[in-house]
């Protein structure tokens, strides 16, 4: 089957790339992106690996579980590490996908220089930015990605500060200043969003940048199985946003008829747990903007209007939805 | 000297468990120490910790090979590690089981006491972490520190740690476990887990960090290798699939972070249970409740 | 063959045209930067066919430099001082991935009471890393040496990265006569990267797996062993270069004057001209002076060293950096792959931070060895050309 021809989930190819038996956590946000990627991607890729907790989970010496070629070396390089193998790779006269796959931590913050440098230079990589928030692999700091308000062990819930006080950095806009031919925002939810974006980043050619949010079960102490469901619910009360630019063509991939108030969120999660009313309505307010500017929609801040009780949140065109 | 070796997954508190109890010692008047074993991996993969305790200062850094006790926080460890080795002659065992002492195959016969610490855990503190609940069961088989400092431990590690009210439970669920420990002796039929292990001389190993997908001494290496992994045994509730109620949507299989629903050719699924570790994802993106998910290790 | 006046640096460039690196990620750096503008012009002019990027650090730079090196291309960087030590990290990638990266380093100081200016303190310290070290001495070894560092690096039984260290300014901006050997002597000398292990989607390798205690230290010793092996090589390669350009170098060390010789000086980089010139003066005036030329600093030639030195009475070791409160790091090595001998060694430390090292300053070391060697009392390690008497 042609790449072109993948419409839904049903036409994804069976093969895996990153097989069973790998040592993620139950229910990890990770592993589901990477996996699905491995599979929409296929067998001619090469990827290059970061200090993350994918790292740790994905490859153990003598073990690995990726079937993919695999090099790993540091944590702040992803950019320019995969630049020299896609440069290897032009001289042999090979085709070869080369991928990035980093942690919100190796992206947004020490390995923002690299990123940077690889965007600007258009090189012909596909970049992703697997972000959960935090530093996970050495046990739940805070990062630039991090939400307002939310619990790390470096933003300590404290007598007199409680969680994170900064607002999550808008990394696509930072991305997309770059100018770079194809970027967008994936949610392991939102299925065949998730496909055809893999797809069109595959076909692409020059620099591409994925950004998946890919739920942590004990970083943002959620139940293991509503990791998916979190997903969801973060598109749907606009912490996250689907969009894409397809060389320079800024497109919404998916919009929430409405919004649900974030408090439906942050109750999932025990990061938040702590947050006064007070943090919350700030946070609600931060997203009222991001809401307007995402959508064109203006919606009274604050506190934004918010429908109570709606119990059906699928309202996306994803035919799966709603069966 | 007394040697303690804590057996357990990551997740289960198995560290904290040993520091609690090298802090009871310490408040005993002993010398005492504590440490885990850092390997790689995450919530659900075994892990070790170790406690040290004498009545001397302790200068000992390495890892224990010959414990006086074993502490196992998770059964199913026995089936894919050698948890008993090394356990010196006339050592003890406390284990967190279901079934009583006679019941339970080691692997070695011994002085052993068992405590369904999951269940006093999930009452107590409302959450499987049965770290405090087997301390308590520790106190019932060993006299070296007695229940009192144990449940003082607890109050001071948990209580510092994650406020006054967790001290309260978790010392609550050591009280309920000492009181529900059965001692007796287990069995000792089983074999121990022998490891598949590729340890090569440093002559023997490729010249650089690479591998290819290969077997080298029964062990598979490289690209894919880590399919050798079950880890199907972190698992503590299992998915169950009601085929005639699935509309093959294929969302359980998208969503699996495992991998491990095998789509089939007609679009109906199959579960591995040799590597589902019952995150319970599959069940809940279902739309059709074509998947439940059952409490304890299973496979249909 | 083509004679031409040129730079260090452009004679580097030229080696680095003639072995036909492939990629060549680099960052600007005084006084490293003639280097990369010259192999950008000739990327652009058509003169090389290779990829040349212009990464936003030295850090990026190794990091693409060892994904190019491990996709099984020619990889070659060049960097200087603080872009060395921010490259720390990626350093120790390249030995254990035995990617045999080529890397012009251009000695400058590092840190602070900071300058531009020529000290070791920026290489020396990466002697640690598993990289081979070769120091240079002029503008025509620098070019030699870069052609043969690609040569002894990508040598089957070796495959490990080699640092080329030279002088900044004292040799990076100094023109001297070189000598530019046809393409096809370089060709036939050097031959395709044939890579050790490859990044290729049709025969998939993991590499650089979280390398867990049970395998480490295995890993560590194959490590140790290669650059120990490396020695042999350095000598072969040394001889048949020599073959085809009529240029030797020595291998791992040479010597000046060292028959009969009763002190000597051990010198290496620029300062071993200098010190040639002050043994050419001892000697005429009667005293048995040699010098000793340390080239490779990695692999470490100890036992070579106490071979071409059984005879001595004394001798000096000159070092252009120190790590403060222990000696120079030449000095230590040497004084400890000569723990038997039966000689006093002496450590001279001069030309920090760029402080030229003048006739009489190497004169002053000859005068301090040859004390210690009539068995007068002696300091170990002695500062030359410091304003104020040490203490």
């Amino acid at each position: 089957m042609s790449d072109a021809q993948m419409k839904t989930i049903k036409d994804m190819p069976r093969e895996d790339y990153f097989v069973r038996g790998h040592g993620a956590c139950p229910g990890c946000g990770v592993a589901v992106a990477v996996k699905n990627i491995a599979r929409i991607i296929g067998s001619d890729a090469t990827v290059y690996v970061p200090a993350s907790c994918l790292i740790v989970f994905s490859s153990l010496y003598p073990t690995a579980a990726f079937k993919w070629p695999f090099l790993y070396t540091a944590f702040e390089n992803t950019g320019a590490v995969i630049s020299g193998i896609k440069a290897a790779y032009r001289r042999r006269g090979k085709e070869t996908t080369v991928i990035g796959m980093a942690g919100d931590g190796g992206t947004f913050d020490i390995g923002l220089q690299a990123l940077s440098g690889a965007a600007d230079r258009n090189e012909d990589v596909i970049y992703v930015c697997l972000d959960n928030e935090a530093y996970m692999n050495t046990g739940i700091q805070r990062s630039g990605a991090t939400p307002f308000g939310a619990w790390t062990t470096t933003s300590p819930v404290g007598k007199k500060i409680q969680g994170k006080r900064e607002f999550k950095k808008d990394l696509g806009a930072i991305v997309a200043a770059h100018g770079v031919p194809y970027m967008a925002t994936l949610s392991i939810a939102h299925f065949n969003d998730f496909l055809k974006k893999v797809q069109r980043a595959k076909e692409v050619k020059g620099f591409r940048f994925l950004h998946i949010l890919t739920p942590c079960v004990p970083g943002w102490r959620s139940e293991a199985a509503k990791s998916v469901a979190i997903s969801r619910l973060a598109v749907e009360t606009g912490m996250w946003t689907l969009y894409e630019i397809d060389h320079g063509e800024e497109k919404l991939t998916y919009k929430p008829k409405m919004m649900v108030p974030v408090k439906e969120y942050l109750q999932m999660q025990g990061r938040f747990r702590h947050m006064s009313e007070e943090d919350i309505q700030k946070l609600q307010a931060w997203i009222c903007e991001k809401w307007k500017h995402h959508y064109y929609e203006e919606i009274p801040v604050p506190p934004c209007e918010l429908e109570k009780g709606r119990k059906d949140l699928i309202t996306d065109e994803d035919p799966l939805h709603g069966v | 000297m007394y040697e303690v070796r804590f057996h357990g997954r990551g997740g289960q508190g198995a560290v904290m468990a040993a520091q609690a109890l090298a802090e009871a010692a310490v408040l005993e008047g002993y010398y005492a120490q504590a440490f885990p074993y850092f390997g790689a991996e995450r919530r659900g993969a075994p892990v070790r910790a170790f406690a040290r305790i004498d009545e001397d200062k302790i200068s000992i850094k390495s890892q224990i090979y010959e414990p006086d006790m074993l502490v196992i926080l998770d059964e199913s460890l026995l089936d894919i590690e050698p948890v008993a080795e090394g356990l010196r002659s006339g050592g003890k065992v406390v284990i967190n089981s279901t079934k009583t002492p006679e019941k339970v195959d080691l692997g070695v016969e011994v002085d052993c006491a068992s405590v369904d610490a999951t269940s006093i855990a999930l009452e107590t503190i409302k959450a499987p972490i049965v770290n405090t609940s087997i301390l308590g069961a520790f106190a019932k088989i060993e006299d070296i520190i007695p229940l009192e400092s144990i449940l003082n431990a607890i109050m001071n590690r948990f209580g510092e740690k994650l406020g006054h009210q967790a001290g309260v439970m978790n010392s609550e669920a050591a009280r309920l476990a000492y009181e529900r420990t059965v001692v007796g002796r287990c069995r000792g039929t089983r074999k121990l887990v022998e490891r598949m292990q590729w340890l090569p001389t440093w002559d023997e190993l490729p010249p650089g960090t690479a591998l290819p997908a290969k077997t080298i001494d029964g062990v598979d290496v490289g690209p894919g290798s880590a399919w050798q992994n079950f880890t199907g045994t972190w698992r503590t509730s299992s998915p169950r699939y009601l085929k005639e109620k699935c509309i093959r949507c294929l969302r359980c299989w998208f969503s699996c972070p495992e991998g491990c629903i095998d789509r089939l050719d007609d679009d109906y699924e199959k579960w591995d249970y040799r590597y589902c570790k019952g995150c319970g994802i599959c069940a809940d993106v279902c739309p059709v409740q074509a998947i439940e998910m059952i409490r304890g290790v299973h496979e249909w | 063959m083509v004679m031409k006046v040129m730079s260090a640096d452009h004679s580097v460039a030229h080696g680095v045209r003639l072995a036909r690196a492939e990629v060549i990620p680099a960052f600007p750096i005084t006084p490293q930067t003639l280097i990369v503008e010259l192999l950008s012009e000739f990327i652009n002019d058509g003169e090389l066919d290779a990829d040349f990027m212009p990464v936003e650090s030295e850090h990026s730079a190794m990091s693409a430099a060892i994904g190019a090196s491990a996709g099984g291309v020619r990889a070659f960087t060049a960097t200087s001082s603080q872009g060395l030590a921010l490259m720390h990290e990626m350093l120790y990638a390249a030995p254990h991935n035995r990617l045999p990266i080529v890397m012009a380093n251009v000695n400058r100081s590092l840190g602070a009471a900071s300058g531009i200016w020529l000290e070791y303190n920026d290489s020396m310290p990466e002697r640690e890393s598993g990289w081979l070290q070769v120091y240079i001495e002029d503008n025509q070894e620098a070019l030699d040496m870069i052609i043969q560092a690609y040569r002894i690096g990508e040598d089957g039984g070796v495959m490990l990265p080699v640092m080329v260290c030279l002088d900044g300014f004292v040799l990076s901006h100094t023109v001297e006569k070189v000598d530019l050997p046809d393409q096809e002597i370089v060709d036939r000398f050097l031959p395709k990267f044939s890579p050790l292990d490859v990044l290729d989607s049709e025969a998939p390798k993991t590499f650089n797996a979280i390398t867990p205690p049970d395998y480490a230290m295995e890993m560590r010793y194959r490590l140790e062993r290669a650059i120990e092996d490396s020695k042999t090589v350095i000598g072969r390669v040394d001889s048949e270069y020599g073959e085809v350009t009529g240029r030797r170098y020595g291998g791992l060390l040479d010597t000046y004057r060292m028959e009969g010789a009763e002190i000597a000086l051990m010198t290496l980089g620029t300062a071993t001209s200098t010190a040639k010139v002050v043994a050419d003066r001892l000697n005429e005036m009667g005293k048995k002076a040699g010098v000793i030329k340390l080239r490779f600093m990695r692999p470490f030639p100890g036992r070579e060293l106490a071979e071409i030195t059984k005879e001595l009475k004394g001798l000096g070791v000159f070092d252009r950096s120190l790590s403060f409160n222990g000696f120079g790091p030449v000095f230590t090595e040497t004084r400890n792959a000569l723990n038997s001998a039966q000689f006093p060694i002496t450590n001279h430390i001069a030309g920090l931070g760029g402080r030229d090292v003048t006739f009489e300053e190497v004169k002053s070391m000859f005068d301090i060895v040859e004390r210690s060697a009539r068995g007068e009392s002696y300091r170990e390690c002695n500062w030359h050309g410091l304003r104020g008497v040490m203490v």
